[in-house]
C-alpha cells in the first residue's frame, strides 16, 4: 500500500531520516517507536507531503506521491492525519469540524453532509457533543473528534503522529480504544506511539528508527522477545524506568 | 456652554439637515463607519498578500504599507482633493474624498492588524486544513480568516476609533463633520473658543472613550470563548 524506497531528508545541513526503506501492507498497522528526534513524525508525515523528502521515493497504491500528476490535495483526502495536538478548528463545533471535509471537498449541502457526520461522531462515542465547541469537550474527546473529521471522507490510510502525547493519563486508554476498533476495520494505518501495550496488541509490524535510521522492522512477537535489537532493548528499558 | 448647545446643538448633531446637507456628529459617525466598512476588505486582500506564498504580491503589499505608513494622512487628503481630480478629469465630493483617503490610509494599518491575526494562528490549523485536502480558498475562508478575524475583533474596534479621530481632519477640505460645524460655530461666537473646543473635545472623547472601553469588554470575551470558560460563567 505504501512504500518507501530510499528515503532521505535533510533540514539545511541536518539529515533526519537516512535512507529509509520499507513497506506497509494493505490493511495492516504500523507502529512507529524509538527516542525523539529519531524521525519517526517526520517520516510520517511526507506521506501526505507534509514535509518534502529530498531523496528516494514513497508510493502509495503504486504511485509516486511526489509525480506531477498527483494533485497534492486529492492525495490528502485519501489519507486521515491526526495530529499530536488534534487541530480540530476552535471557532467550529464539533459536528462542523466533523462535516468540514465533505462540505468544502464534496460540496455537499448541511443536510447531506449531517448524517454521516452523525454517523461518524456516534461511532466515536461522542454523537451527544455534536453541538459543543472544542474548548468545551476534554483532550480525549477532542482527540476522537479529530479522528472521527479524519475518517469522514473514508480514506484508505489513516496516520497518527503521537495520538495521546497529549493527553492526560486517564484519556489515553478511550483513544487506544477507538483505535484498536479501527486497526480491525481494513484501513491501513500507521502510528507514532510510545504505548507499547497497544503495540504489542495491535500492530502487525513495529518500525524502530534511531537518528533518522529503521533500525528494527519486526512483528509484536519478535520485537517483544528476548531476541529483540540491541536498540529496542535500551529503549525499552529506558521507558519502563520512566514508568 | 449650555447656551452654546442650546443654540448650536442641532448643528453639532445633524448641520443643516433636512433644509441642506447632513453634518455634524451624525456626518462624523457614518464618515467613520462607511470608511471601517470599505477599508475591511481592502485590508484583508493586504493581510492575505502580505500572508501568503506569492513573493510578488508580498512585496507589492509591503511596498504599499510602507509607502502608506511614511506618510502623514493629512497628505493623503491633500493629494485625494487636489490632485485626484486632476488625474481623473472630474471634481469628486470633499466627502468622498476624505473616505477615500481615510481608506487608503487605513488599508495599511488595519491590514497590518489582519495580517498580525493570521500569523498569530497556531501552525497546526493550517496543517489540519492541508492533511483534510482543503485548498488555498476553503482554508482561507473556513479556517483562516474567521478564528483571524475573530481574534483582531479588539484591533479593529480601536481602529475606528482612529478613524472617527481622523475624520476631523475633512474640516481642512470643508468636509461638513462635527470639528467642522464646530469650526463653523467659532466664526459666529468669536468670544468663546475654550467653551465651543471644550465641548468638542469632550464629545471626541465620549465617543472614543466609549470605544475603547468596549475594546477592553470584547477583549474579554474572546479570550474566555478561546479558552472555554464562557460556558462556565452562563452555568454558574
Amino acid at each position: 500500500m505504501i512504500a518507501f524506497q530510499n528515503v532521505s531528508k535533510w533540514y539545511g545541513a541536518l539529515q533526519v531520516i537516512h535512507d529509509i526503506s520499507a513497506t506497509v501492507e494493505k490493511g495492516t498497522t504500523i507502529v512507529l517507536c524509538g527516542p525523539s528526534g529519531s524521525g519517526k513524525s517526520t517520516l510520517v508525515r511526507a506521506v501526505n507531503r507534509l514535509e518534502p523528502i529530498q531523496k528516494g521515493r514513497i508510493t502509495l497504491a503504486g504511485r509516486d506521491i511526489h509525480a506531477k500528476s498527483v494533485n497534492v490535495n486529492a492525495l490528502r483526502t485519501g489519507i486521515g492525519f491526526v495530529f499530536q495536538q488534534f487541530n480540530l478548528f476552535p471557532h467550529l463545533s464539533v459536528i462542523d469540524n466533523v462535516m468540514l471535509p465533505l462540505r468544502r471537498l464534496r460540496g455537499q449541502s448541511r443536510k447531506q453532509a449531517l448524517p454521516p457526520a452523525m454517523l461518524m461522531l456516534e461511532r466515536v462515542g461522542l454523537a451527544d457533543k455534536a453541538a459543543s465547541l472544542p474548548a468545551d469537550i476534554s483532550g480525549g474527546q477532542s482527540q476522537r473528534v479529530a479522528i472521527a473529521r479524519s475518517l469522514i471522507l473514508k480514506p484508505d490510510v489513516l496516520i497518527l503522529d503521537e495520538p495521546t502525547r497529549a493527553l492526560d493519563p486517564e484519556m489515553v486508554s478511550e483513544v487506544l480504544k477507538l483505535l484498536k476498533e479501527l486497526s480491525g476495520g481494513g484501513i491501513t494505518m500507521m502510528c507514532v506511539t510510545h504505548e507499547m501495550g497497544f503495540a504489542r496488541e495491535v500492530a502487525d509490524r513495529i518500525w524502530f528508527l534511531k537518528k533518522g535510521r529503521l533500525t528494527f522492522d519486526a512483528p509484536p512477537d519478535l520485537f517483544f522477545s528476548k531476541d529483540t535489537h540491541p536498540d529496542v532493548q535500551g529503549f525499552m528499558s529506558a521507558i519502563h524506568r520512566h514508568h | 456652554m449650555l447656551e452654546i448647545l442650546q443654540n448650536y446643538g442641532i448643528l453639532l448633531l445633524i448641520g443643516e439637515f433636512p433644509h441642506g446637507k447632513l453634518g455634524g456628529l451624525a456626518m462624523t459617525l457614518i464618515i467613520s463607519f462607511v470608511s471601517l466598512i470599505v477599508t475591511f476588505p481592502c485590508a484583508i486582500l493586504i493581510a492575505l498578500a502580505r500572508t501568503g506564498n506569492s513573493k510578488r504580491l508580498k512585496s507589492l503589499a509591503s511596498g504599499f504599507v510602507h509607502c502608506v505608513r511614511a506618510i502623514p494622512l493629512l497628505m493623503l487628503i491633500f493629494w485625494a482633493y487636489f490632485a485626484l481630480p486632476v488625474v481623473i478629469g472630474f471634481p469628486i465630493d470633499a466627502t468622498y474624498t476624505l473616505i477615500i483617503a481615510i481608506v487608503i490610509y487605513q488599508t495599511a494599518y488595519l491590514g497590518e492588524i489582519i495580517a498580525a491575526g493570521i500569523e498569530g494562528l497556531p501552525k497546526g490549523q493550517l496543517e489540519a486544513a492541508k492533511s483534510l485536502g482543503l485548498g488555498y480558498i476553503p482554508t482561507t475562508f473556513k479556517v483562516v480568516l474567521p478564528q483571524a478575524l475573530f481574534n483582531v475583533v479588539p484591533g479593529i474596534v480601536n481602529q475606528l476609533t482612529t478613524i472617527i479621530k481622523e475624520s476631523s481632519l475633512g474640516s481642512i477640505i470643508a468636509v461638513p463633520e462635527l470639528s467642522y460645524a464646530m469650526l463653523q460655530v467659532n466664526s459666529n461666537e468669536v468670544t468663546k473658543p475654550l467653551q465651543i473646543f471644550g465641548i468638542l473635545a469632550a464629545t471626541y472623547f465620549v465617543l472614543c472613550f466609549a470605544l475603547s472601553q468596549a475594546t477592553g469588554v470584547l477583549e474579554r470575551r474572546i479570550a474566555n470563548r478561546r479558552t472555554g470558560r464562557v460556558i462556565v460563567e452562563a452555568v454558574a
